[in-house]
């Protein structure tokens, strides 16, 4: 009993740790926003926060800027996100099932993208972008985003594809199902986890991006966050505090999508243990 | 039934998400930083770094408000691009075709962009004869004959010093160092320079301040000379400030100064501009200024053009902002709120900057042996320099090769790059 009882103590102070790592840079940046110019550099640090300073969140939302890029942020992953998936699904299955020439060589070229750093591909978007009408509009954003996350996410849905048994596949081509009813009423439900955890790493992706918002996106009204706290950046000054205000903020949808989105990868995992 | 809960779920999801993005699509700007005409109206973008210092900022926007409100044919806006990225996004943009119509440049990215040809040659657009303007900073406009930009801002290097902590400032490097030393306890530094790779550009500003004032140069015109011993010199007094812990290691610019102006750094090298946003930011701060007390009075100083973007639709609107801009009262307003700087034209500092900051005249002293941080003679080339020096100077505080040695791989690979 006992041994039980140290047995969880410790599985708790260990859960209470790895939270407590996750969790601190989150509260520091809270403490940071609501501390003083004294303390922001004292010489003990400020452990909790103070909150008569409460009033820099309120100045940070003031003027209604942090608030929009907070919506076009939002736009922009949600967009990525769902195109991303929406065009991942099909892509990862048909890597997964069917044969044709330059199968392999499309799976390795999809990898490869994802070797080549953002940087190196601003200056040849840019002039395509600039070409399609594309700069300066959010759906050209979400464009570019979906085109760097694409890979990413065909290639773990296609990994999640390939576990599922063909024989309910074939079980349903004897029913009469189409490979486009195969794909929508057998595979996807059955990689619903994929698809989350598909869809938390294209939206993380799409929310924190910076290069491709900076260099396309020319008007105030269309900056997405990102972006937008970097303005507070001066060449003489920075606010901190109001930098960590919104920063905070910034934080709290992204948390908030990957919660929702985590029940799903969750329920995915558990769903084995039920049926047996 | 789960799978179905999960179908729906997910539906329901992808539904919300599209009609999101659906309204996103409709809520795209319609507005450009490409000039555009409206009505009669020609919208131009002005790209500033300094529109983002919380300091100089807002005033700045009120002198483009008063352009604005001078006529109504051209509206002036500022364009917003962050600090840290200002050079490397503007110069994208321009090279795509695209930009701002008005840049202010630092001038690395200036000789880099006129080399490139993103800039429009103001001979046409701007007569400049029928203005005053000071020759030292203007000469660094016109390559080959062809002018490509105004100042905008020209901002000496001098040394800021905490009056409460340093009654007299020290006028030799040794009284510099043991000054440094000596108010470095707890959680107060002595000095504070940006030493992280990080903040190149910044990095870059502050060496040459120490390679000028020990005598050194990063050329002789004609070729690079990165590892003289006299900018071995200059760069060992740097490291040996490092090596000293007199100052907040890791700290990056935004950090130390709000750390001098809370009185918990004494000292920092620093340009014009930074008076100005210390006074607006703490104006019970008992700071003033003194020449750099290096062997050589020789310093760097930010010289900021104006320029066209070769690309714009609107430049003879574009000139017209520059020419009111050159005019004597509109220079005397930009004066005011950048203070410690100087403008394109002599203009006489009010008796009430004086009052409130009678050590502008130290900058005004320096003006004559101040240069720009580029390398002469290689001024286009001046970006990928400076990412070679620092690399190889950072490298060397952080105690990875000796200085020495990277100063000879500095200019080994500069060399290189040069051809």
């Amino acid at each position: 009993m006992s041994r039980l009882r140290i047995g969880v103590t410790l599985r708790v102070v260990g859960v209470l740790v790895v939270m407590g790592i996750a969790v601190f840079p989150l509260y520091w940046m809270f403490v940071t926003a609501l501390s003083s110019n004294a303390d922001l550099f004292a010489a003990d640090a400020r452990l909790l926060p103070d909150f008569s300073e409460l009033g820099v969140f309120a100045d940070a939302l003031a003027d209604g800027e942090a608030l929009t890029w907070l919506r076009n942020s939002l736009v922009i992953a949600l967009g990525t996100t769902v195109l991303s998936i929406g065009l991942g699904i099909p892509l990862g299955y048909a890597l997964s099932r069917f044969s044709f020439r330059g199968k392999m060589l499309t799976a390795v070229v999809l990898l490869l993208t994802q070797m080549l750093p953002e940087a190196l591909m601003v200056v040849p978007l840019f002039a395509l972008f600039n070409r399609f009408d594309l700069l300066d509009s959010l759906t050209g954003l979400v464009l570019a985003n979906s085109a760097f996350v694409l890979p990413i996410v065909a290639l773990i849905l296609k990994g999640a594809i390939d576990g599922i048994p063909r024989e309910l596949e074939e079980a349903g081509r004897v029913d009469g199902a189409r490979p486009l009813t195969m794909l929508l009423r057998i595979n996807v439900p059955l990689i619903g986890p994929s698809i989350a955890a598909a869809a938390v790493i294209a939206f993380f992706h799409a929310w924190n991006e910076y290069v491709f918002a900076v260099t396309f996106i020319y008007a105030p009204e269309t900056q997405p966050a990102s972006v937008g706290i970097a303005n507070f950046i001066g060449e003489v000054g920075t606010p901190v505090q109001t930098v960590m205000a919104v920063a905070f903020m910034f934080t709290l949808p992204a948390v908030a999508f990957y919660l929702f989105a985590q029940k799903y990868v969750v329920a995915g995992m558990t769903a084995g243990a039920v049926k047996g | 039934m789960r799978t179905t809960r999960v179908r729906r779920a997910m539906v329901a999801a992808a539904t919300a998400a599209g009609l999101v993005v659906t309204a996103a699509c409709g809520s795209d700007s319609d507005s450009s930083s490409d000039s555009g005409s409206d009505g009669g109206v020609t919208t131009l973008t002005f790209a500033a770094s300094t529109f983002g210092d919380p300091g100089r900022g807002p005033k700045l926007q009120e002198w483009l408000d008063e352009f604005n409100a001078s006529q109504d044919e051209i509206i002036v806006e500022a364009a917003s691009v962050p600090y840290p990225t200002f050079g490397q996004t503007v110069l994208t943009q321009m090279g795509g075709g695209e930009g701002p119509d008005l840049v202010r440049f630092d001038m690395p990215e200036f000789e880099a962009a006129s080399d490139a040809g993103l800039i429009a040659p103001l001979d046409d657009l701007v007569d400049v004869e029928q203005y005053d303007l000071l020759e030292e900073p203007d000469r660094f406009m016109v390559h080959d004959d062809v002018r490509h930009g105004v100042i905008f801002e020209a901002s000496n290097y001098a040394m800021f010093y905490n009056a409460d902590l340093i009654p007299e400032p020290p006028t030799t490097y040794d009284d510099f160092f043991a000054t440094a030393q000596s108010l470095t306890a707890g959680d107060v530094f002595g000095l504070a320079f940006r030493q992280t790779e990080a903040e190149e550009a910044g990095v870059w500003q502050d060496i040459f301040n120490y390679v000028y004032g020990f005598g050194g140069a990063w050329s002789d015109g004609e070729n690079l000379t990165i590892n003289a011993p006299e900018n071995l010199e200059g760069l060992q007094a740097y490291k040996d400030l490092y090596d000293a812990n007199v100052i907040p290691r890791g700290a990056d610019a935004a950090t130390f100064r709000r750390m001098f102006a809370e009185g918990k750094v004494a000292m920092e090298l620093n340009n014009g501009g930074y008076a100005t946003h210390l006074r607006a930011e703490s104006p019970n701060l008992n700071f003033s200024v003194a020449p750099i007390p290096f062997p050589v009075r020789s310093q760097g100083a930010i010289l900021a053009p104006i320029v066209i973007n070769e690309a714009s639709e609107a430049k003879e609107e574009a000139a017209t902002f520059i020419q009111w801009a050159l005019e004597a009262e509109n220079q005397a307003a930009l004066q005011e709120i950048l203070g410690a700087s100087s403008v394109a034209t002599a203009t006489e500092r009010s008796p009430e900057s004086l009052q409130d900051m009678p050590f502008l005249t130290v900058f005004d002293e320096l003006t004559e042996t101040s240069l720009p941080q580029v390398v002469l003679g290689f001024e286009a080339q001046t970006p990928d320099i400076r990412k070679i020096v620092v690399q190889n100077v950072i490298a060397a505080l952080q105690g990875d090769v000796d200085l020495e040695t990277a100063l000879d791989t500095a200019q080994e690979q500069a060399t290189d790059l040069v051809g």
